[in-house]
């Protein structure tokens, strides 16, 4: 399955991927425990089927996907789409 | 070009980090290191240990809104405010870190669901809320007291006590924890020296320091006892019997 992650040279840790994920109950994403505190998504994430740090990283190019490394903000199109901006869970 | 190097304050940053490294020698908190080195610390008592502690982080956001309000009226170059403003960034970091390690652990499932844990609450009677108390009525004073008052304070204990988990605990994440947040605490310390021995010239500020520097050692070493107590599941202390010290006037 598809996943994310945090491109450090292009983070501003700015937090708003942690607070959203957070208020959505995935928490995915998390601090990590080394001097530099960097943000990292863990096997929490349920990326596609919901992009809602994606929405609210103002910096461009800093959450890519694992696999392809492909850049995911600013969101491509395919993503931007009600059911997936705010996940609908059971 | 002239170089300034005048630090009026020097003699009571030297003075009141001495008091504080003296406190942080023996802290409670080395008896919950000694039952993790001991292979006591089962997941429960990590959870209240984690639970306690977030607690508290947690209450800093309540602590420096209180300061941040008056923070412009002062008269203070930008570098306090710049210091200030790092040093609530750091607390939530490391707020987030002890919430994170409890998730991680699935000690609850959500962090809303962690905010209603009881090991997890704040009470308002106890000695976290002393502590966090004490800490909020520093706002009445200026900035360069107050962090007098905590930076080379509780701060200086914190970072003893973090230094000995980070050395000594065996749990391979808490270490991690622990020995991550170092830099910060460190970090505030020197923070705290620099602002001490620039800002704090006049002698009644001096002895104010010292005063509230005191109280809040004091009533950061009750915070200790009661989370190693609670950590422990040792009883509550009885009526005078707790003996920490504080050298109050």
């Amino acid at each position: 399955m598809a996943s994310l992650k945090i491109d450090h040279a292009k983070c501003t840790e700015c937090r708003m991927c942690y607070v959203v994920c957070r208020e959505i109950d995935i928490n995915a994403v998390v601090v990590s425990p080394t001097s530099q505190h960097l943000f990292e998504i863990d096997e929490r994430c349920i990326y596609p089927q919901c992009t809602v740090c994606l929405m609210y990283c103002p910096a461009e190019g800093s959450i890519v996907e694992t696999d392809t490394g492909r850049s995911m903000v600013p969101p491509p199109p395919e993503v931007w789409t009600e059911n997936r901006r705010w996940p609908r869970l059971p | 070009m002239t170089i300034s190097t005048d630090k009026p304050g020097a003699a009571v940053a030297e003075q009141l980090l001495k008091q504080s490294e003296a406190d942080a020698g023996a802290t409670p908190m080395d008896a919950v290191l000694d039952a993790a080195c001991a292979g006591r610390f089962t997941d429960d008592r990590c959870f209240r240990l984690l639970a306690r502690l977030w607690t508290l982080k947690r209450m800093m956001y309540y602590v420096y809104g209180g300061w941040a309000q008056g923070i412009n009226l002062n008269e203070y170059p930008p570098a306090v405010a710049y210091l200030f403003g790092k040093q609530t960034h750091d607390e939530s970091t490391q707020e987030m870190q002890l919430c994170d390690e409890m998730l991680r652990r699935g000690w609850a499932p959500t962090q809303k669901q962690l905010f209603a844990h009881p090991y997890a609450q704040f009470g308002t009677a106890t000695r976290t809320g002393s502590y966090i108390f004490c800490l909020r009525a520093l706002a009445n004073y200026p900035q360069n007291i107050r962090i007098a008052a905590h930076n080379l304070g509780p701060k200086v204990i914190e970072l003893a006590w973090t230094e000995k988990f980070a050395k000594l605990i065996p749990d391979e994440a808490m270490h991690a924890l622990f020995h991550s947040q170092l830099a910060e605490t460190r970090s505030h310390v020197l923070m705290g020296r620099f602002q001490v021995e620039k800002f704090v010239a006049k002698e009644v500020d001096a002895e104010l320091a010292r005063r509230l520097c005191a109280e809040t050692r004091r009533d950061y070493l009750f915070f200790l006892e009661e989370t190693a107590r609670f950590v422990l599941g040792l009883e509550e202390e009885n009526a005078g019997e707790v003996t920490v010290s504080a050298d109050i006037d």
